[in-house]
């Protein structure tokens, strides 16, 4: 069976130029990073070298960069460390209201133990007004925590208009106030510079750019202290604590130096794809609504809402023919919960739970479409058939087309 | 995916879609809490139930019910009908995640919902 991967927010295959870099750090180079003999010395070599290309990725300084196991740990970090080192200045946290679970969770978590956190909402094309957050900053609070663009949607939020304000505030005296960014998503899809975003802290995963899962990056802008939450070794320069995955980080370093230096042919290519797939729904399937603004979003996602279907029985069709997406919703035990990303956007119950996210990748291809634009439709359809809500708007409709019109004036 | 080869082929190739024009009794009954809707059409022949159709919303669970209910239906008798129960469903799918359970029992509700109003017909 033909086999099409549209899930590349999920997460992306390891690069064959990327194995091939980090199979010697499994092998003979398999050294402690922290030991002082030669074979540590080796390690830890290849994770500076690392460190320069993640850090070279997002335009920061390599001493700026702490490995650690991923985009959640980085979040963790991130909205942790500062919660904590700032907490005698204030503890009012500002987020979105379409953030990750892993941005979502720890808020939650400060919440319940007296923080008090501000979830700024989206509208309906799935992004952050800078208003919004001149209007729910308060003189305690040290945090901004936006996303630069969604794992759902794609939209791309103003972090740079955000990271220019909060600069003016520090400037003006609030001095402890910090931006954090989870550019999970955004990176290697789109250019991200840490000085045109402004963001004093800014998490990345590599196995969202073709690296291996279970590494990732936190940047920590020079200055800014952070209470470490992985404590018990001086690692990261006491950031933290654990053993470097020596060739995890080699993959990422490598990852991230093609991301790069391909950046711009890959989000054309996978722009193209994702174009011409939208545009073949537009044609072929009626009732579609497509979520997230059309222009601000990243270039290799689409989300689209099939009324009168429910995003997992397609799901399941389309994996029975060889194509992987994803959907937001889940419904578990009798109790809904529709993506909480999608309901942001104003839309209903029906829409929320009909919505699935195609994401392209680097190795996608034309015929990857062609497919898809041949499976979809059918899919699509097939469910309508069952559906009793499209059985109603149907008949509705054909009840509507055999009343006589009315001229207007 | 925790579903079954028979859950997906299900899905795939639901049985017994739609409405019937001659139906004797039709129920709807839908989960108030996710919005998940099954509608189920069946003809009576005598004690027999001749023909059994399902449109359904929601999880892939309750569509699947949905189609695997019809298919038991068709040829059994009202009091045979009366005795399925959410276990023999779920194990007619090749089971069901325990989190989905709820998809089982909307598919029994609407069922007994459908035999209390051919009782009514009847009495
Ligand atoms: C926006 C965003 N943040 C964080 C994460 C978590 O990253 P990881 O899987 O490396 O923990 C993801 C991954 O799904 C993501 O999409």
């Amino acid at each position: 069976m033909r086999r099409v991967y549209l899930d590349h927010s999920a997460t992306t295959p390891v690069d064959p130029r990327v194995v091939e870099a980090m199979l010697p750090y499994l092998t003979e180079i398999y050294g402690n990073a922290s030991s002082v003999h030669h074979f540590g010395q080796e390690a830890r070599a290849a994770v500076d070298r690392a460190r320069h290309e993640v850090a070279a990725l997002i335009g920061a300084r390599p001493n700026e960069t702490v490995f650690l196991s991923g985009g959640t740990e980085a979040n963790n970090l991130a909205i942790r460390g500062i919660a904590e080192a700032a907490e005698q200045h204030g503890r009012h946290i500002i987020t979105s209201q379409i953030e990750h679970s892993a941005v979502r969770g720890v808020c939650d978590a400060l919440e319940k133990r007296g923080w008090e956190v501000t979830r700024l909402p989206v509208y309906d094309d799935g992004i952050v007004r800078v208003e919004d957050v001149i209007e729910a900053l308060r003189d305690d609070t040290v945090l901004v925590t936006v996303m630069l663009a969604n794992n759902e949607i794609g939209t791309i939020q103003p972090v740079a208009e955000i990271g220019r304000l909060v600069r003016e505030r520090r400037a003006a005296g609030h001095r402890h106030l910090w931006l954090h960014t989870d550019a999970v998503q955004a990176a290697g899809r789109i250019p991200v510079g840490v000085e045109a975003l402004g963001c004093d802290l800014l998490s990345l995963s590599a196995h969202k750019l073709y690296a291996p899962k279970g590494v990732g990056a936190l940047y920590v802008r020079r200055g800014v202290r952070l209470v470490t939450q992985n404590v018990g070794g001086h690692q990261e320069r006491e950031r933290r604590a654990g053993t470097e995955s020596v060739a995890s980080i080699v993959a990422f370093g490598v990852a991230a130096e093609l991301a790069r230096t391909e950046l711009d042919a890959r989000a054309e290519h996978v722009r193209r794809l994702r174009d011409r797939f939208e545009r073949g729904v537009a044609q072929s399937i009626e009732d579609v609504v497509f979520n997230g603004d059309a222009a601000r979003r990243l270039p290799h996602l689409s989300n689209i809402s099939f009324r009168y279907i429910e995003g997992e029985g397609l799901l399941i069709n389309l994996d029975l023919q060889g194509i992987a997406v994803s959907t937001g919703s889940a419904c578990s035990s009798g109790s809904l919960e529709p993506s909480p990303v999608i309901r942001a956007l104003g839309r209903n119950d029906e829409l929320a739970r009909g919505s699935i996210r195609f994401s392209f990748g680097k190795d996608n291809t034309e015929e990857d479409v062609d497919y898809m634009l041949e499976v979809l439709p059918r899919a699509v359809e097939n469910l309508r058939r069952l559906s009793p809500l499209y059985q109603r708007a149907q008949a509705e409709r054909a009840a509507c087309e055999t009343q006589p019109v009315v001229a207007g004036n | 995916m925790p579903y079954s080869e028979t859950f997906k082929d299900h899905l795939a190739h639901p049985r017994h879609v739609g409405e019937l024009p001659e139906a004797d009794v039709v129920a709807e009954e839908t989960n108030p809490v996710c919005g998940d809707r099954l509608r189920l059409s069946l003809c009576l022949k005598g004690e027999l139930i001749s023909a059994a159709r399902f449109l359904a919303y929601g999880c892939a669970p309750t569509l699947a019910c949905g189609s695997v209910l019809t298919e038991m239906l068709e040829g059994m008798t009202r009091d045979e009908a009366a005795h399925i129960t959410r276990a023999d469903l779920t194990r007619a799918l090749g089971g069901l995640p325990a989190r989905k359970g709820h998809a089982a029992a909307l598919a029994i509700e609407t069922l007994r919902a459908a035999l209390v109003e051919i009782d009514k017909q009847r009495s």
